[in-house]
């Protein structure tokens, strides 16, 4: 009765967001990974209104609340993939050097089939990113894959803000050799974001000047008005860095560029990032424990390019046994949808139990984005966003058969038809090239670097 | 600018090279004489032993079954518990011949030129590139490097990953040959040719490679004919490229052709019709399962992967993961592949997701052993565990389709290799840094 | 009597009226006529009096005055009330080409990026044949606006004439046209905004910069001891758009597009009108309540050829029922679920306008790139496929547009007081090979020969 009138208050209102749909379920005798509490065997989890209610034994079901059969199954939280590209309208704003400015929030493309192929891999949330062609790029959008919403029914609602930074070659490459533009060395990309944030600071103080001048000059009506300063959105992004509203997100490599960053965000103050990439954080594991630095890597790619290759898959467990908070991402459309099955190698490249190398696909990921009160594991008051597995998600014999985000059911083995379109061309045949889409595989590097336009090709 | 960009990377590289002792691996390897005992034997080809023994003698596996004779002076090595399998075969990758993809210089696969048959893979791969010992370690013994670029980009090589020259790892130095038809299919919507201009060059692309095939058959004719009998004939000079052809036409060395679209897998199989004595593989295939029939019909062989996203909008998520199995069921002969460089050890979990969806565990292991070894023409040497075949082999903890399970020992033509790579000192190296710097 | 015959004779010899009206004609009666009314009624026998540009008297039983020169229709003639193309770029100057190569493009000068609200079709009007080719299809009137990228300028009303030189501007400041195009020079010259998430920070800042320089002009008006500001045209053309007192004509298809517009208009409160709108029907709801109105493309993609093959079949059904059966091919179902669901598309986008309508949003027509051309064709389509009449699709282009337009006043419908500016066909428009003999603009009339 309650939650008839709230819906009626908002329609009056002309409140403009979506109601989310929300689910309940009651899962059965699943062995439910928690995370948090360990593997408990033969537990229920009763979901209500996208919420978990319930975790235990013998649970029963509420009226009018789907019982699904788990019986042998596994039961895991949403994987998290804190890397993204796959809906992005577009991925780099690769003109300039900062663009703090944009965000990956109005570039959601909320019709992607990419976003129903990784919710049948077990993904739940992903993190939008902005390209890496930038020193200081776009900011980041955290969404759920609520497969058939709008683009605002997408977002992750109250995630924190997150930007992204890059270091190294690719805005060397785009703006240095490209444009000719700086930075062209790792020494001009430490001084872009410098110079770029005491820029902010110093706007800072003149438009605070500014704007308390203005406001003391309209009320007394006399005395000589201050000279407007232009509200400047770039810089404002900046100051809310600094200010710590925004958690860094920065595409890094060599263990140098990584001292470096942290460098300058201790003379600035800045607390949250992570490192993104970070193929050679293992050899400055110390330093970022120190820190609290946290680090979302690949489990295996290396080689690439010339600045990963002196790196290791052992990078994820090495900084594991340091005691750095680490993910493991995909940065790939295809590896989002086989994230377990990275997540897996970690145990064999390494110490890292299984239990550690789960928590970087849910937990990390989820700490790393701010959002872990609500997702990245499964405990009474987190979100329903949850997976069913024929068997133990580190398997490869294993395939996701339910995936529940808030409780709803997006995706079900059982009842999976092929063609998932929900944005249909009525221009294209069958045969047409126009259907095809560009085939990820699990090797394609560099979706950073979509959209921007490098001078130098190797 | 550019020439100092090349001299900066090469200075760049060789310092990196020398300067670090970590990119040298100075343990030694083992030789000799072995007996593994105790474990499930994966013969491939004979099914599987319990409890079984397998000898190795030098370069041979000298004896596979369950009851053996162990004399003194064979080092035992039990591996109760354990699983032993052939070594794998990566049948799809530039292992050797591109080091950082990103760095020109480095890269060894792609010669200018259209038709270059007589460019061997063989010739580029480097014993030492950093990526040779990071897949060895994890069971894949044995790769097909090859060559990419052009119509012909040349012949690929089946190199066993363990040796200090190409000379001493070829298994084959003509392994395949490598070859790009065009599709009359369009490209895609990124393709803006008009579908007139798609056919005009599609047929002006394919004349030209029929003209070079019969070229080719023409120098082989006349070559047969002036070795059979010399007698009153001058001698026709020799063309390297032409000369590269003759093993190609007698079916000797097979034709790996990419194909992926079905559009472009159905121009190849119309096409090979012409070509009857020459021997085709296919490569990509990520349609097959469209036109599947078609391929076993043909007595095609693939090549395939299965971690990618679907090629068509209103393709089933899965498709990818059951195109090996779905192409198998239909007779068709299935090679499984990494198609990369770097991660050339990723193949057999290429491998488990075709088992996972259709295609079966036994299926797979045979995807990455015996079908490659046949394909190739190297199964009288290796791609399963018989006496007599060279002893590459691993000895793992469980199923080396699992990403959770050890590979614990490797051999490599008898060799038991050190189980080290740049992944591995790093490891050791940085796992617990002693100094932290302020 | 005489004279009558003989102007008669002129008219369908192709003889241009032009050299005989001049000013000895103070006021025009044009007789004998079907007027196709904006709302649907037609009135036959009818006759059309205008003066100065404006309709003194229309309908059944008017009487002509004296000064009236006279036009007999001979009842063959219909007359429809012209046409309003509600956001096109006839006239407009083309973008230019070969960019030179820019130092920062990360800070372009405002043009390269694509920002020019400045810009006034008035001022750039050049030549352009699709004036004429518009007049030949119906239009009468046009809203203009230069041809460009994220801001390309003002959109102003034009009464139409063939040769530039004579179109007339009804009406200047009508809005600023904007949409989500980023900064030209392509793949190899482009600069910043380059991506749509780009334009949308880029138009913040520059509604920033510009609410900041007026800020700073108001203050140095009253305080002249202070710095003075730095004038910028473009900045100072966003004003009424920073002060809410002209609309935004914004061209998007997409639903996505739609909220994105919806987003900006709701931290920026200028009132917004769709342009082109293909997909709006998904947001009316939202557009009913926001009073946005719709000048919709009627630009559909073009039927899939087994579609309008199912259809011709269909309707020869009784003739040849063995032949249109054997043309059916076989399809796998993969294929038939795709035709199904591409249909369904197809269906929904033809319906957009009706849908609109339905849902109690104002729609008018724009051409939004349409040529002209291809619009009889997809015409046919929005009367067979689309759900509207032949005179819903009338008013859609008439009255309707005229009332988004802000001139419900003066055009859009054939009633007295409005202006002069209606269509002669030889035929009723729906009718195969329909022909625009006249077109009359602001009172003078245009003739045309020989379609």
């Amino acid at each position: 009765m309650k939650k008839l009138i709230i819906l009626f208050v908002f329609v009056a209102f002309g409140f403009t967001a979506e109601a989310q749909e929300k689910g309940s379920v009651l899962i059965q005798n699943a062995t439910v990974i928690s995370i948090t509490d360990g593997d408990l065997e033969d537990t229920d989890v009763l979901i209500r209104d996208g919420v978990i209610q319930e975790i235990g034994k013998d649970l029963r079901a509420p009226r009018g609340v789907e019982t699904v059969d788990a019986t042998g199954k596994y039961l895991m939280p949403g994987i998290i993939d804190a890397h993204s590209h796959l809906n992005g309208v577009d991925i780099n704003e690769g003109r300039n050097v900062v663009t703090a400015e944009v965000t990956m929030e109005e570039s959601v493309d909320p019709n992607d089939v990419g976003i129903y192929h990784a919710l049948a891999g077990g993904a739940t949330t992903i993190h939008l990113m902005h390209g890496s062609a930038n020193v200081i790029g776009g900011q980041g959008e955290t969404l759920k894959l609520r497969y058939g919403v709008s683009q605002e029914g997408m977002k992750f609602e109250d995630a924190p803000r997150t930007i992204k930074f890059a270091l190294g070659e690719n805005p060397t490459r785009v703006h240095g050799q490209g444009n000719g533009v700086q930075p062209r060395t790792r020494m001009g990309v430490e001084q872009v974001i410098r110079g770029h944030f005491d820029e902010a600071l110093d706007y800072k103080r003149k438009r605070e000047a500014y704007l308390s001048a203005k406001e003391q000059y309209d009320r007394r009506g006399r005395g000589t008005p201050p000279v407007p300063v232009a509200e400047n959105l770039r810089f404002e992004v900046l100051n809310d860095i600094i200010e710590g509203e925004i958690l860094v997100h920065c595409h890094s490599y060599r263990s140098d560029e990584i001292l470096m960053l942290m460098r300058v965000f201790n003379d600035y103050g800045v607390e949250n990032y992570t490192f993104q990439h970070a193929n050679e954080a293992f050899k400055v594991a110390p330093e970022l424990a120190k820190n609290g630095a946290h680090t979302s890597v690949f489990s295996d790619w290396w080689a690439y390019k010339f600045e990963v290759y002196y790196s290791t898959a052992y990078n994820a467990s090495i900084l594991n046994a340091n005691g750095v908070i680490n993910s493991i991402n995909s940065d790939n459309n295809q590896l989002l949808r086989t994230l377990n099955h990275e997540a897996s190698k970690v145990v064999r490249y390494g110490n890292t139990t299984v239990n550690d190398a789960l928590k970087m696909i849910t937990l990390h990921p989820a700490i790393q984005l701010g959002i872990d009160d609500r997702v990245g594991s499964i405990e009474e008051g987190k979100d329903g966003d949850v997976v069913v597995w024929s068997g133990h998600p580190f398997s490869i014999y294993s395939k996701a058969e339910m995936t529940f985000v808030d409780g709803k059911k997006y995706f079900d083995l059982e009842n999976d038809p092929d063609d998932m379109r929900i944005q249909i061309n009525p221009g294209t045949d069958f045969e047409d090239g126009s259907n095809y889409r560009e085939i990820v595989s699990s090797r394609d590097e560099d979706a950073c670097m979509q959209d921007a336009f490098i001078l130098f090709q190797n | 600018m550019k020439k100092l960009n090349i001299f900066v990377f090469i200075a760049a590289l060789l310092f990196g090279l020398t300067a670090t002792a970590e990119a040298q691996i100075t343990e030694k390897p083992e030789y000799g004489k072995f007996a593994i005992t105790g474990a499930t034997i994966h013969t491939v080809t004979n099914g599987t032993i319990e409890g079984g023994i397998i000898l190795i003698d030098g370069e041979k596996i000298v004896q596979v079954g369950q009851n053996a004779k162990i004399t003194p002076d064979y080092k035992q090595i039990d591996a109760t518990g354990k699983h032993v399998y052939p070594g794998f075969i990566d049948s799809w990758t530039a292992l050797g011949l591109v080091e950082v993809s990103a760095v020109a210089v480095t890269v060894d696969n792609r010669e200018l030129g259209q038709f270059n048959p007589h460019m061997f893979a063989f010739t580029a791969f480097n014993p030492h590139s950093a990526s040779v010992p990071v897949t060895r370690v994890s069971g894949v013994t044995t790769v097909l490097s090859h060559p990419s670029s052009g119509t012909i980009a040349g012949k690929a090589a089946v190199m066993d990953l363990w040796g200090y020259s190409p000379d001493s790892m070829a298994v084959k130095k003509s392994g395949a040959l490598v070859m790009s038809l065009p599709s009359s299919g369009g490209g895609g919507w990124w393709d803006n040719r008009s579908e007139k201009e798609i056919k005009e060059q599609y047929e002006r692309q394919i004349k030209a490679i029929n003209d070079f095939i019969d070229k080719a058959h023409f120098y082989n004719q006349m070559m047969n004919a002036y070795e059979a009998n010399s007698s009153g004939k001058t001698k026709p000079d020799f063309d390297p490229r032409m000369d590269a052809m003759r093993e190609v036409l007698s079916g000797d060395v097979p034709i790996v052709i990419s194909v992926n679209r079905e559009k472009a897998i159905l121009d190849a199989i119309e096409w090979i019709k012409s070509h009857e004595n020459m021997n085709f593989v296919f490569e990509g295939v990520q349609e097959g399962w469209r036109v599947a029939d078609e391929i076993a019909e043909a007595g095609i062989p693939v090549l395939t992967t299965t971690l990618y996203t679907p090629g068509r909008d209103y393709d089933n998520y899965k498709r990818p993961y059951e195109n090996p199995g779905l192409m198998a069921e239909a007779g068709v002969k299935v090679a499984i592949v990494s198609n990369d460089t770097e991660n050339s050890r990723n193949a057999p979990f290429e491998a488990g997701y075709a088992a996972a969806y259709g295609l079966g565990k036994e299926e797979a292991i045979k995807a990455l052993t015996i079908n490659p070894a046949e394909i190739f023409g190297v199964d009288h040497i290796i791609g399963s565990l018989e006496a007599g075949k060279q002893a590459n082999l691993f000895i793992s903890d469980g199923d080396p389709l699992e990403p959770m399970t050890n590979i614990e020992h490797v051999f490599i033509k008898g060799f038991k290799i050190p189980m080290t790579s740049r992944h591995t000192q790093l490891y050791d190296e940085f796992l617990n840094r002693d100094a932290v710097n302020e | 009597m005489r004279k009558h015959i003989l102007l008669l004779a002129l008219l369908f010899s192709g003889f241009s009226l032009q050299a005989i009206q001049a000013q000895t004609t103070p006021a025009h009666a044009l007789k004998n006529i079907t007027i196709h009314n904006a709302d649907g009624s037609v009135t036959e026998s009818a006759t059309i009096v205008w003066r100065d540009g404006v309709i003194e008297a229309v309908g059944k039983n008017v009487t002509i005055p004296f000064d009236a020169f006279e036009i007999d229709g001979g009842d063959s003639l219909h007359v429809y009330p012209g046409f309003i193309d509600g956001f096109s770029t006839w006239g407009s100057p083309e973008p230019p080409r070969n960019l030179p190569e820019l130092d920062n493009p990360g800070d372009p000068p405002y043009d390269r990026a694509g920002i020019q609200p400045e810009r006034k079709p008035s001022v750039l009007l050049t030549e352009d044949k699709t004036f004429e080719a518009g007049m030949k299809a119906g239009f009468t009137s046009a809203a203009l606006y230069p041809n460009g990228y994220m801001l390309p300028g003002q959109v102003e009303v034009f009464y139409l004439a063939p040769a530039t030189e004579s179109i007339g501007l009804l009406k200047e400041n009508l809005a600023l046209a904007g949409s989500f195009e980023p900064a030209p020079g392509g793949w190899g010259n482009g600069a910043y905004p380059s991506t749509m998430m780009g334009v949308m920070a880029q138009f913040r800042q520059v509604m920033f910069d510009a609410t900041a320089l007026q800020q700073h002009m108001k203050y140095y008006a009253q305080n002249p001891e202070m710095p003075a500001p730095k004038r910028d045209q473009v900045l100072e053309a966003l004003f009424p758009l920073v002060n809410k007192t002209t609309p935004l004509y914004f061209e998007v298809d997409t639903k996505e597009h739609i909220e994105r517009l919806l987003k900006l208009q709701d931290e920026f409160g200028f009132s917004a009108v769709v342009v082109s709108g293909k997909e709006a029907y998904a947001k009316s709801a939202e557009l009913k309540r926001r009073n946005i109105p719709v000048l919709a493309s009627i630009d559909f993609t073009e039927a899939p050829d087994w579609y309008t093959k199912m259809n011709k079949a269909e309707e020869s059904d009784k003739e040849d029922e063995e032949e249109s059966s054997e043309e059916m091919e076989e399809i796998s179902e993969e294929e038939q679920s795709y035709r199904d669901k591409r249909i369904e598309a197809w269906k929904a986008e033809v319906t957009n306008i009706k849908k609109l309508m339905d849902a109690g949003v104002s729609v008018g027509y724009a051409s939004a790139g349409l040529e002209l051309k291809d619009l009889s064709k997809k015409l046919e389509i929005l009367l067979d496929e689309g759900g509207l009449t032949e005179s819903d699709a009338v008013k859609l282009m008439t009255s309707n547009t005229a009332s988004i337009l802000g001139l419900g006043n003066t055009l859009g419908t054939l009633t007295k007081g409005k202006n002069a500016s209606f269509t002669v066909f030889d035929k009723a428009m729906s009718e195969d090979k329909a022909k625009v003999l006249h077109s009359i603009s602001n009172g003078t009339i245009h003739e045309f020969e020989g379609n």
